[in-house]
């Protein structure tokens, strides 16, 4: 790091223009995250269009703002209504929600916000200390290990598909299917276009994820049952915790903190499972363990702390080594390759000052998200009594708009079109959607360097697969993808005696 | 059994299937180096193994009832749906027909309807909703909109 470099980062973002798109996305992503059934992943989509003509600087502006803006959002309604805002707020529902029916809804949407403020800003600390370092590790990586990394995310992103690895992987592969139209990245010869040239650079990128978030969960929650009303207590009483309740909240705000970071470093697990890993892990070292799932501040404190953590250890997997930490962080990869940012140890050498920018907007948009969660958690809290179908109306419209804003193309908005029905059916067939974005964004990574190395080793498996890191990535790919199979044949050989008995 | 594991066993076996006869169609590669056809051909025998996986399993295991969801009126989430879909692509379809605000305006009012919203309130977020789109692309983003 260098001071000049560092300065230069800053100064960049320090300008009002810039302060006002992170400020705008940060409210943008609060009314996402505090709207069930809106999601962050669905903010940064159907938003990304906004920012196709502004300078990178005000684009990650926005969009940093809508992520972090929209996680620490998702635990409003998880305490007020016992509905997670977004999927990162579950694990806030099970302390949240009685805090409130105890009349302590004001305490619990302040440690929320000010948990989540703790978290994302320790992850980004993590960030800018450990980033660096697994980027320039990364540019060791050749061909081989590039494959290997990219096959290890896959099947990280498949083996936590609750559940069900064969249908995770299957979507995997149905996103790696997809990225294989276009030109041939290393023969130009045209694949699965339809004689069509604006297939020739490949599907694009953000109608589709627009389509699979956007319109795809509108479809899923028009198609679903109807939700309850949505009854609120606009009666906050206090925010702010006691001495008292500080001293409790200390360690499991810091551990919540440092989980939440380490999960959210690995690929394809998000803020959810950080959440609900940190709120268990809690639990066991809490001096008051009867309590956690009954309004226990302290497993508040644990969830909201890790689910924003996550966003900070994504985010350095991201930027690091082009694999997405989560779903949103997925997304955000095509808005940066809109930018012309291209994540991975590359950017580290040949962007430095944008990294700085970057760790700056995530401070600022926490800092600003705290006080809007401290502030606005009264005025966020109205915006639960907006209909669904006037929100559904909305999202439609805007993902028609900002696909066919990116080119100029109504082939991209048939595209997203598509997308959206193909969402609608993973999501109506219990096929995870989260693969299938991974295997889009990992499919030319993975291909086009499996390739490379094929032709440097001369078609040696051999010599591939005896690259010690190439080696490691695979058996890590493998324990991955076995250990869930033999985790649900444990359970199966316990359950079954457990039911004939 | 998982919610139609042979329906989505069958079909990513088809979209295997069809991916390993494309991609054998394909020019080979120079000199025994893999060609344009090799990464569809693994995916399509990564998919085809998988999905008679996926089949195997939803033949062996035994269909159970699946758990009972109160559900007001089925037939009315599902219709509200197809008017979803068939709006959306009707919207769409007169794209470079109807001018925008009016097309985004009707398409949002009759969406609104269809969902059971009464018709003061329909047009009222149809005509915040254009009104915002057009402000934020035709004007803020100088994104022609047909």
């Amino acid at each position: 790091m260098t001071g000049f470099e560092f300065l230069s980062g800053l100064l960049a973002v320090l300008q009002w223009d810039v302060l006002l798109f992170l400020v705008s996305g940060a409210l943008l992503g609060a009314v996402f995250g505090a709207l069930p059934g809106l999601t962050a992943t669905m903010g940064v989509a159907v938003l990304t269009p906004l920012t196709f003509w502004v300078s990178a600087e005000k684009g990650l502006a926005m969009l940093l703002g809508i992520y972090c803006g929209a996680i620490p959002a998702g635990g409003i309604p998880a305490v007020l209504i016992n509905i997670p805002g977004t999927p990162a707020s579950i694990a806030t529902t099970w302390d949240g929600y009685p805090l409130a029916r105890r009349g302590e809804a004001g305490l619990a949407l302040g440690i929320n916000a000010l948990f989540s403020l703790f978290g994302q800003l320790l992850s980004v600390v993590f960030l800018a200390v450990a980033a660096f370092p697994i980027a320039s590790f990364g540019l060791r990586f050749g061909p081989a290990e590039y494959f290997g990394l990219a096959l290890f995310g896959l099947s990280l992103m498949a083996g936590v598909s609750r559940g069900n690895v064969a249908r995770g992987l299957l979507a995997g592969m149905l996103g790696l299917a997809v990225a294989t139209v276009g030109l041939d990245p290393l023969t130009a010869f045209p694949r699965y276009t339809f004689g069509n040239t604006e297939f020739f650079d490949g599907i694009a990128f953000v109608p589709v994820m627009i389509g699979l978030f956007g319109l795809g969960e509108v479809l899923a929650r028009i198609g679903a049952p109807a939700a309850p009303n949505r009854a609120v207590s606009l009666s906050l009483g206090r925010l702010w915790p006691t001495a008292g309740d500080w001293r409790r909240l200390a360690a499991p705000g810091v551990l919540g903190s440092g989980i939440g970071t380490l999960v959210g470093a690995i690929p394809a697990a998000g803020g959810d499972i950080a959440a609900v890993i940190a709120w268990e892990q809690t639990r066991r070292i809490s001096r008051r363990p009867e309590e956690f799932g009954d309004g226990s501040i302290e497993g508040l404190a644990a969830s909201s702390s890790a689910a924003n953590a996550a966003i900070g250890g994504a985010m350095t997997t991201m930027l690091t080594l082009g694999i997405p930490g989560d779903a949103p962080s997925a997304v955000l990869i095509g808005a940066l390759l809109i930018h012309g940012v291209q994540p991975g140890p590359l950017l580290f050498h040949e962007h430095r000052p944008l990294i700085y920018s970057i760790v700056v907007l995530m401070i600022l948009a926490a800092v600003f998200t705290a006080v809007l969660g401290l502030a606005g958690a009264l005025p966020l809290a109205r915006t639960l009594r907006v209909p669904d179908p006037w929100l559904w109306a909305g999202v439609i419209v805007f993902s028609v708009v900002g696909a066919y804003a990116l080119n100029n193309s109504l082939t991209d908005v048939w595209v997203m079109f598509g997308a959206g029905l193909l969402g609608w059916l993973c999501r109506r067939l219990d096929v995870p959607v989260g693969p299938l974005v991974l295997g889009l964004i990992l499919g030319p990574m993975m291909e086009s360097n499996l390739r490379r190395a094929l032709i440097l080793s001369r078609g040696d498996w051999t010599a591939i697969l005896g690259r010690p890191l190439v080696l490691l990535f695979v058996l890590a790919a493998a324990a991955s993808l076995l250990w869930p199979l033999w985790k649900a044949s444990k359970d199966r050989a316990h359950s079954e005696p457990a039911a004939s008995a | 059994m998982r919610r139609g594991d042979r329906a989505v066993g069958a079909a990513f076996f088809a979209l295997g299937l069809s991916l390993l006869v494309s991609a054998a169609r394909f020019p080979p590669g120079v000199g025994g180096l893999p060609g344009p056809g090799f990464f569809p051909s693994l995916i399509g025998a990564g998919m085809v193994v998988l999905s008679l996986a996926l089949l195997g399993s939803g033949f062996a295991r035994r269909a159970r009832p699946a758990p009972a969801q109160h559900v007001e009126n089925p037939h009315r989430s599902l219709a509200g749906l197809g008017a979803a879909v068939a709006l959306t692509a009707l919207y769409l379809a007169f794209w470079d027909e109807v001018p925008f605000a009016f097309r985004t305006a009707l398409f949002i009012t009759v969406f609104l309807r269809s969902q059971a919203q009464p018709w003061r309130a329909s047009l009222q977020v149809a005509a915040v909703v254009t009104a915002a789109v057009v402000a934020a692309f035709e004007y803020g983003l100088r994104v022609h909109l047909p």
